[in-house]
C-alpha cells in the first residue's frame, strides 16, 4: 500500500515536466546487490559507474525498468509475494504489488514500450500453472492475465513489435519451499504471446533435453531469441545450456566444447546478445562465462568466480560478480572496469 | 633480537596470506609434481610392458598421485579440459568405451601423441588405460600401442598442469589483489575459491562417488562404482577424503572440529566392507554406505561453517543460489 509520504513523493516526482531516466545520471543499466547487510538497486553507466543508488528493503530477484520514467519494479525472490515500483530519483517506494489470491510472482518482468502496463510471470501457486499478470502503470492496478504456455514462467522479454516471449522453465514447485516437483515429468517450453496475449509460437525441447529448465532469455539484433537453461538430470550428462530460437522453426540446441562440458556445472545464470549477435552466457556455480558467435559456436571461455550478470553493451557486454566487480567482456579479453561494489546480484537489466 | 625479529615477520605476514602459501607450497605444488612424476613413471613402464599385472603397480600409483589434486578445480586442470582428460568420469553413456574401440581398431596415425591430444576426452586418460588394462570383454585389437598413447598423453597432461601452476598460476594465487592481477582482485577471492574446492569435492563425493553405486534403495547401482574394474572404488574414497584433510590442515590448521569430521568419515571409508562397493546391493552393506555418505555430508557442512568463519568468507553470492 502506497503511504502518505510515498503518495506525496510520487506527486512530486511525476508531476510536469515528468522526469526521465536523465534526471538519474542516464543509467544503461540496472543492478541489484548485497552491501553489508543491506541491499541497494544502482543504476550503472557503461563504464560501470555508479548514476544512482537507491536501498532496496530486501534482497531482490529481478528489476523492471520503465522504458522513460526513473522508475524500476523490483520483484522478491521466489515465492514472490510482493513487488515494489520504485521512485530511482528518491528511492521512495511508490507502491507496493501484490499478486491476486493463488498467484506468486516469479521473479521478472517487463514493460510495454509505452510503459503504460507492466507484464509480470507468474504462477498459480498450487499448480505452478504459468501466468502473465498485467499491471496497468497509473498506480500499479491490476488489469488481468493471461496463461503463459507452460508450467513456471521465469523471464520474459518484450520484442520490438510488442509481442511477449516467455521462457516456461517447466517446473512445478511447492508454494511454500520452492522444492521441484515434477522433475521427471518436465516439459519446458519457450511461448511467444502476441501483444493480446494469444500464443502465436511455442517450442519444446527433444525429449532427451526435457530436464533441461528453460529459464533466461536474450534478444539478438535479427529477431532471434537466446535462451539459458539449468540442467536438472544427471550432472554426470553433458548437456546444452545454450539454445536458439526463430520463432517458426526448431529451436536450436548449442553444445559447448567438449572440454568445456562441465564446467558450467549444467546451471546457466544469465545470458545476452549483443549487437553483433554474439552470446554470453554466465554460470557462478562454474565460475565460467562462456562467448558463442551468432551460430551458438562456442568462441571462448573466461574464468571468473562467481559471476552471473550480463547485459550487452554495443558488441561487447558488461559483466558483474558477486565480489562486487564489473567487467567489460568479449571473446578475447576481460577487461575490469571498477571493483569493490557490492555484491552484485544475478542479472543486470537493461533500460530500454 | 632475532626473536623479536620473528615475531615482527609473524605479525607482518598476514594469516590470510600464510594460508594461502601453504595450501600452494605444501599442497598443491608437491602434489601436481608427485603426479608429474608417477604418470611419466608409469608411461616409461609401458615402454616395456603391456602386462596388466606388470603395469599395475604404476597404474595405481598414477592414480593415487591424482586422487591427491584431483580436487583442485582451478587453473590449468581446468583449461584446455585437462582435469577431463585425465579422468572422465562418471561416463553413463560409454562414450569412452566406443571411442576406444574406434581407436583400437582405426589408423594408427591417431596414436601419434599430437593427434591422440585431440581425442575425446572420454577415452583417454586413467579411466582409458584402466578399461584397456582390464577389459570387461576381449578387446577388438591388440592394446598394447593405445595403452602406451594413452599413458604418454597423461604424463604429458600431468607436466603441463604442472607447468602451469609453477610457471605462473601459483604467482596468481599468491599475488591476489595487487596491481595487475585482475584473476584474483583480493586475497579474500583466492580464499573463497580454496573454501568452494573443499565443499564442492565433498559435495561430489556424496553424490558421485558415493551416490551413484548407491543408486536407490529400490534399485542400487553397485555397477556404477568408479574405478570397479581396477578395484579401486573404496581406495579412491578414502583417498579424496585424506587430500581434503590434506588441503585443509594447511588451509587452516585451527579447524579442528572440520579435521575431526574427516578423520570420522576417512575411519568409515577404510571400514567398508568390499573395495568396489558391492555391497551397496544388500540391506547391510548398503547401511554402511549409507553412513559414510552422511559422515561426508557432515563434514561438508562443518567446513562450510568452520573454515568460513576462519577464512572470513563464504561460498559465491550467485554461485550458492540457485535461481
Amino acid at each position: 500500500m502506497a503511504t502518505r509520504r510515498a503518495f506525496l513523493a510520487g506527486l512530486a516526482a511525476f508531476s510536469l515536466p515528468a522526469p526521465s531516466w536523465a534526471d538519474v545520471g542516464s543509467p544503461s543499466f540496472l543492478a541489484a546487490g548485497k552491501l553489508g547487510e543491506g541491499f541497494v538497486l544502482h543504476g550503472l553507466s557503461v563504464t560501470g559507474a555508479s548514476t544512482f543508488s537507491i536501498p532496496l528493503p530486501a534482497r531482490g530477484h529481478a528489476a523492471a525498468a520503465h522504458p522513460t520514467r526513473p522508475l524500476a519494479v523490483a520483484f522478491a525472490r521466489r515465492p514472490g509475494t510482493f513487488a515494489l515500483a520504485l521512485n530511482c530519483q528518491t528511492g521512495d517506494v511508490l507502491h507496493e504489488l501484490a499478486p491476486p489470491d493463488g498467484r506468486q510472482f516469479n521473479g521478472h518482468g517487463v514493460f510495454s514500450a509505452d510503459g503504460t502496463l507492466l507484464y509480470t510471470s507468474e504462477v498459480v501457486a498450487e499448480t505452478s500453472q504459468g501466468r502473465i499478470g498485467l499491471w496497468a502503470t497509473d498506480g500499479f492496478r491490476r488489469v488481468g492475465e493471461w496463461a503463459s504456455g507452460g508450467i513456471g514462467p521465469h523471464d520474459l522479454k518484450r520484442l520490438v513489435d510488442g509481442r511477449l516471449v516467455v521462457a516456461n522453465g517447466g517446473i512445478a514447485t511447492d508454494p511454500q519451499d520452492r522444492t521441484n516437483l515434477n522433475i521427471d515429468s518436465m516439459r519446458p517450453n519457450i511461448s511467444l504471446l502476441s501483444p493480446e496475449g494469444r500464443i502465436d509460437a511455442q517450442a519444446e525441447l527433444p525429449p532427451d533435453f526435457r530436464q533441461n529448465s528453460i529459464r533466461h532469455l536474450a534478444l539478438g539484433p535479427d529477431g532471434r531469441i537466446a535462451f539459458a537453461m539449468q540442467w536438472e538430470g544427471d550432472m554426470a550428462e553433458a548437456v546444452p545450456l545454450l539454445g536458439l530460437w526463430t520463432p517458426g522453426n526448431d529451436p536450436v540446441l548449442c553444445p559447448p566444447r567438449q572440454e568445456d562440458a562441465f564446467r558450467m556445472k549444467g546451471y546457466a545464470g544469465s545470458i545476452a546478445m549483443a549487437a553483433d549477435g554474439t552470446v554470453a552466457l554466465t554460470s557462478p556455480r562454474g565460475g565460467v562465462v562462456l562467448l558463442h558467435d551468432t551460430l551458438g559456436t562456442p568462441l571462448a571461455t573466461h574464468p571468473r568466480a562467481d559471476a552471473c550478470g550480463v547485459a550487452a553493451m554495443g558488441e561487447a557486454f558488461l559483466l558483474s560478480d558477486g565480489s562486487g566487480a564489473l567487467w567489460d567482456c568479449t571473446a578475447e579479453t576481460l577487461r575490469l572496469l571498477k571493483d569493490s561494489g557490492p555484491s552484485w546480484d544475478n542479472h543486470i537489466v537493461a533500460i530500454t | 633480537m632475532r626473536h623479536l625479529l620473528a615475531l615482527l615477520t609473524i605479525c607482518l605476514v598476514s594469516p590470510a596470506r600464510a594460508e594461502v602459501v601453504d595450501v600452494v607450497k605444501g599442497h598443491i605444488l608437491p602434489g601436481y609434481a608427485r603426479l608429474a612424476e608417477a604418470t611419466r613413471a608409469l608411461s616409461a613402464a609401458t615402454q616395456e610392458t603391456c602386462d596388466t599385472d606388470d603395469l599395475a603397480p604404476a597404474y595405481h600409483a598414477a592414480f593415487d598421485a591424482w586422487m591427491a589434486v584431483q580436487h583442485l578445480h582451478l587453473g590449468p586442470v581446468e583449461d584446455e579440459g585437462r582435469s577431463l582428460a585425465i579422468a572422465f568420469w562418471p561416463d553413463p553413456k560409454g562414450s569412452g568405451r566406443r571411442a576406444q574401440a574406434a581407436l583400437l581398431t582405426g589408423d594408427p596415425a591417431q596414436l601419434a601423441p599430437e593427434a591422440f591430444a585431440g581425442q575425446s576426452v572420454a577415452a583417454r586418460g586413467l579411466m582409458g588405460l584402466e578399461r584397456l588394462l582390464w577389459p570387461e570383454a576381449p578387446l577388438p585389437a591388440d592394446a598394447c600401442p593405445l595403452i602406451r598413447a594413452t599413458a604418454s598423453d597423461l604424463a604429458t597432461l600431468a607436466a603441463e598442469v604442472h607447468k602451469g601452476w609453477t610457471g605462473g598460476f601459483a604467482d596468481l594465487l599468491l599475488t591476489a589483489g595487487e596491481p595487475g592481477n585482475t584473476r584474483f582482485l583480493s586475497k579474500a577471492e583466492v580464499q573463497q575459491a580454496l573454501l568452494t574446492i573443499v565443499v564442492s569435492d565433498l559435495e561430489h563425493l556424496r553424490d558421485q562417488r558415493l551416490g551413484r553405486p548407491l543408486g536407490s534403495f529400490d534399485r542400487p547401482t553397485p555397477e556404477r562404482a568408479e574405478a570397479r574394474a581396477s578395484g579401486r572404488s573404496q581406495r579412491n574414497i578414502v583417498l579424496a577424503l585424506q587430500a581434503q584433510r590434506d588441503m585443509v590442515l594447511h588451509l587452516s590448521p585451527e579447524a579442528a572440529k572440520t579435521l575431526a569430521a574427516l578423520d570420522h568419515a576417512i575411519s568409515l571409508a577404510k571400514a567398508l566392507p568390499d573395495p568396489v562397493l558391492a555391497a551397496t546391493a544388500d540391506p547391510s552393506g548398503r547401511l554402511k554406505v549409507e553412513i559414510l555418505q552422511q559422515a561426508v555430508e557432515q563434514a561438508r557442512m562443518v567446513a562450510l561453517e568452520e573454515l568460513g568463519a576462519a577464512l572470513g568468507v563464504g561460498l559465491g553470492f550467485n554461485a550458492k543460489d540457485g535461481d
